[in-house]
C-alpha cells in the first residue's frame, strides 16, 4: 500500500457557470466527493443540476471537466425542453470552447430510476459504462435528481425497516464514493425537505451544520432521509425560497384600491456543511439563461 | 531477565513479587536493608538477592520499558508513571480544548471523537495531523502523521490553509516570546507540512482492515509517525453485513491492533466516529455509531455537539480526565478557541 502524495493532488472542481456561485463554492462542485443540494420543490435544484451537466463539458482550463454527464432522474418527466433551452445560451456564451457541430445535450446521458434497488443495479453497470465512455468525452459527473424520491415510500416507519433503509444509504454512498474516487468524478445529488413539526427538542431539533434552522417559504424544514443520510454526503447546500411582497411604487398600501401587489421570489443558497467551505450564503436568480448568483451591494 | 530466573528459593521469589519487585531494574537502585524491610526477608538474604541480580545482568541496566519482567511486556506502575509524565501531548490549537484534554491528545492512547455531520470532526483531524509536526522547540512532537480517509472528506486545499496558519502562529510566537527571531527562524513551509502527512484513501471495509494490518510494518519503517487519524472509522461498517457477529469480531480486532500500535510506537491514535439514533424504550437517543461493544474499546471518548450557535466538546469517557466540556470554533485558520465572551469550561 502506498500513501498518496498530497503535494501532487489538487481537487478538481466543476464550474457552476456563474462566477459568483463559483466564488462561494471555491471553484465549483468538487470531484471525488458527494455534494448534496437540499431544497423544497421549485427552488432550483434541477436547474443547477442541468446547468452543471452542461458546464462539465467545458475544458478544464475554463473550469469544466472536459466531460459528459450521467443524469439519473427519479422524478418524471425529465425536463428535456429546459435542458435544450439552457444549452442554447450555454453554447452561445461558450462557443469558442466547444466543438462546432456538437449539441451539448448529446453529452448528457439521461437514465430514469424508479427504486433504490434499481439504483444499485445501475451503479454496478455504471462502472463499465464509464470505462467505455472514455473514448469520447468521458463521464465525469453523475447527477441523481432526486435521491429522496427513491426512499420516501418504500419503507415503513418501524425501527427494523429504518435500519434496513440506513444500511442501504451507506451502501449507495459507498458505491458512489468508490466510483468518484476511481474515475475522479463529481457526484451531485438532490434531496427534498420535510416540514418540521413538534417542539424543537431532542431528535427533532437536532442541528446539523451551520444553520440552526432551515427556513423556506416561511416554514421550518429539515432535509429528508434523516441523520443517517447526512453522514453519507461530503457537502450539503441548501436552497431557500421566500415570497416577498413589496409595496407598490406609487406609495399606496397593499390592498388599498389602486395599489398593486408586487411579489418577488427571493432565493438564497447556503453552505450547510462542507469540509473546505466556511459558513456562507448568497442570493441567486433563475432566468431563461440559467441560475446565477447576485451580489447584494450596499448603496 | 525475569525475577523468576534468579537462582533464589521459591519462597524468596514469592516474597519479592508480593512486595512488588518483578523486574531487575526495580532492584537496581535499592539498598539491601530497604529490600529486606519491604520483602520481609533477612538482610543477608537481601544482600544475596541483590548480588545475584547484578550478576545476572550483563552489561548495563536495560531501560525500564517492560523488557525484563515476569511477563513479557509487563511493567510496574512506577515505571509507567514516569513514562506518562514525560509524554508530550498533541495540541488541538484551542487552549480551552487542550485544557479539558489535559494538554492535548495523548500519545499511547486511542481517542475517539464523534459528532454530527458538520460539527468539525474532519477539521479537528486535519488540525491534529498538522499540529503533530510542530517542532520540539515549540512544544510539539516534531512527528509525522498518517491520515486514513474513508469518506473522501479530506480536502488538500483546506489542509494547506490550516498548515499555513500553523506556520504563521509559530512565527508570531517567535516574534513575541523568543525575540531572537533570526536564531529560531521557521524553516518549515506549508508544502513540507503536507509532505509529512501520509495520506491513505480507503474505499471498502476490507481495504480498511488490510491497511490497519499493514500499519505496523509501515510505522516500523517511518518511526517518526506520531499520530494515526482515521476519518471516519465507521463509514464502511454501517452497511449491511450478512453476518453481524463477523462485524463485531472485525471491529474489535481492529480496535485491538490500533491500541497495540499506539502502545508499541508511543503514538496517538485518533478515531473519528459518526452519530446515530439509538432506539431505546420507544424513544430515540443519540449515540456514537458502531454499537455498545465498540464503545468499550477506546481509551478516551470525546463528543462534539452544538449548544445553541456554539460548538462544544465534551469528555465522555476517560481514565484520567474528568468530565468537562469546552467551546471551540472552526475558523479559516483551523480549530481555535471560541470567540464568544461567555465561553467557559464547564466541569461536570
Amino acid at each position: 500500500m502506498i500513501s498518496q502524495n498530497l503535494l501532487q493532488s489538487t481537487t478538481q472542481k466543476c464550474t457552476t457557470g456563474c462566477p459568483i456561485l463559483d466564488r462561494l463554492l471555491r471553484g465549483g462542485i468538487p470531484c471525488d466527493s458527494i455534494t448534496e443540494i437540499v431544497a423544497e420543490s421549485g427552488s432550483g435544484k434541477t436547474q443547477i443540476c442541468l446547468q452543471l451537466s452542461l458546464h462539465a463539458q467545458l475544458p478544464v482550463s475554463h473550469g469544466g471537466l472536459s466531460a459528459s454527464a450521467l443524469y439519473l432522474h427519479t422524478e418524471f418527466p425529465f425536463p428535456f425542453r429546459r435542458l435544450h433551452q439552457l444549452s442554447l445560451s450555454f453554447r452561445s456564451s461558450n462557443a469558442r470552447h466547444l466543438p462546432c457541430n456538437d449539441n451539448p445535450c448529446d453529452r448528457v446521458y439521461v437514465q430514469s430510476v424508479h427504486s433504490a434497488d434499481e439504483l444499485l443495479e445501475i451503479m454496478s453497470k455504471t462502472e463499465s459504462f464509464i470505462e467505455s465512455s472514455k473514448t469520447q468525452l468521458p463521464v465525469r459527473l453523475i447527477v441523481i435528481d432526486s435521491i429522496a424520491a427513491l426512499f420516501r415510500s418504500e419503507f415503513d416507519n418501524t425501527p427494523v425497516e429504518l435500519k434496513r433503509r440506513s444500511s442501504l444509504f451507506f451502501k449507495i454512498s459507498s458505491m458512489l464514493k468508490a466510483l468518484a474516487r476511481r474515475f475522479n468524478l463529481a457526484v451531485l445529488l438532490t434531496n427534498q425537505v420535510v416540514d418540521m413539526v413538534g417542539p424543537n427538542e431532542g431528535i427533532n431539533g437536532l442541528r446539523i451544520g451551520n444553520l440552526g434552522c432551515l427556513y423556506t417559504s416561511g416554514r421550518r424544514v429539515c432535509p429528508a432521509l434523516g441523520l443517517a443520510w447526512a453522514n453519507c454526503v461530503n457537502s450539503r447546500l441548501f436552497l431557500s425560497r421566500h415570497e416577498e411582497v413589496n409595496r407598490e411604487e406609487n406609495g399606496k398600501l397593499i390592498g388599498e384600491s389602486g395599489g398593486f401587489v408586487c411579489k418577488q421570489t427571493r432565493r438564497k443558497l447556503y453552505v450547510v456543511f462542507a469540509p473546505h467551505l466556511p459558513e456562507s450564503s448568497c442570493e441567486f436568480v433563475i432566468t431563461r439563461e440559467g441560475l446565477f448568483g447576485v451580489e447584494i451591494t450596499a448603496c | 531477565m525475569e525475577i523468576w530466573r534468579l537462582p533464589i528459593s521459591a519462597s524468596q521469589r514469592g516474597k519479592l513479587i508480593s512486595a512488588g519487585y518483578t523486574t531487575l531494574s526495580s532492584l537496581s537502585s535499592i539498598s539491601s536493608s530497604d529490600l529486606a524491610r519491604e520483602s520481609k526477608v533477612s538482610e543477608s538474604e537481601a544482600l544475596d538477592i541483590l548480588k545475584f541480580a547484578s550478576h545476572s545482568h550483563s552489561g548495563g541496566w536495560e531501560m525500564s520499558s517492560g523488557n525484563c519482567s515476569i511477563f513479557e511486556g509487563a511493567q510496574n506502575a512506577w515505571d509507567m508513571l514516569h513514562e506518562e509524565e514525560s509524554l508530550v501531548h498533541i495540541t488541538t490549537s484551542s487552549a480551552d480544548l487542550d485544557n479539558i484534554l489535559g494538554g492535548g491528545i495523548h500519545c499511547k492512547e486511542v481517542t475517539e471523537i464523534g459528532g454530527v455531520p458538520g460539527i468539525g470532526k474532519t477539521q479537528l483531524g486535519i488540525q491534529i495531523a498538522v499540529n503533530v509536526q510542530i517542532p520540539h522547540g515549540f512544544g510539539g512532537l516534531g512527528g509525522k502523521a498518517i491520515y486514513i480517509d474513508t469518506e473522501g472528506s479530506f480536502m488538500v486545499e483546506r489542509a494547506l490553509q490550516i498548515a499555513e496558519a500553523c506556520i504563521e502562529d509559530m512565527s508570531e510566537y517567535n516574534r513575541f516570546i523568543r525575540k531572537d527571531f533570526q536564531a529560531c527562524e521557521i524553516r518549515m513551509q506549508p508544502k513540507d507540512i503536507l509532505g509529512n502527512i501520509f495520506y491513505f484513501r480507503i474505499c471498502s471495509y476490507t481495504e480498511q482492515i488490510a491497511l490497519i494490518n499493514y500499519l505496523d510494518k509501515f510505522i516500523s519503517e517511518h518511526k517518526d509517525v506520531k499520530v494515526v487519524v482515521v476519518d471516519s472509522v465507521t463509514f464502511h461498517f454501517r452497511q449491511d453485513f450478512d453476518d453481524m457477529a463477523l462485524r463485531t469480531r472485525v471491529l474489535s480486532g481492529m480496535a485491538l491492533k490500533l491500541m497495540k500500535l499506539a502502545k508499541k510506537f508511543s503514538l496517538a491514535v485518533v478515531l473519528l466516529n459518526q452519530v446515530t439514533t439509538k432506539h431505546t424504550e420507544g424513544s430515540f437517543q443519540l449515540a456514537l455509531a458502531l454499537g455498545d461493544s465498540w464503545s468499550h474499546t477506546c481509551t478516551n471518548r470525546i463528543v462534539l455537539y452544538w449548544n445553541g450557535n456554539e460548538r462544544y466538546a465534551y469528555i465522555d469517557k476517560s481514565p484520567s480526565l474528568r468530565s468537562a466540556s469546552a467551546a471551540y470554533s472552526v475558523t479559516r485558520r483551523g480549530i481555535r478557541n471560541s470567540s464568544s465572551s461567555c465561553k467557559r469550561i464547564k466541569m461536570m
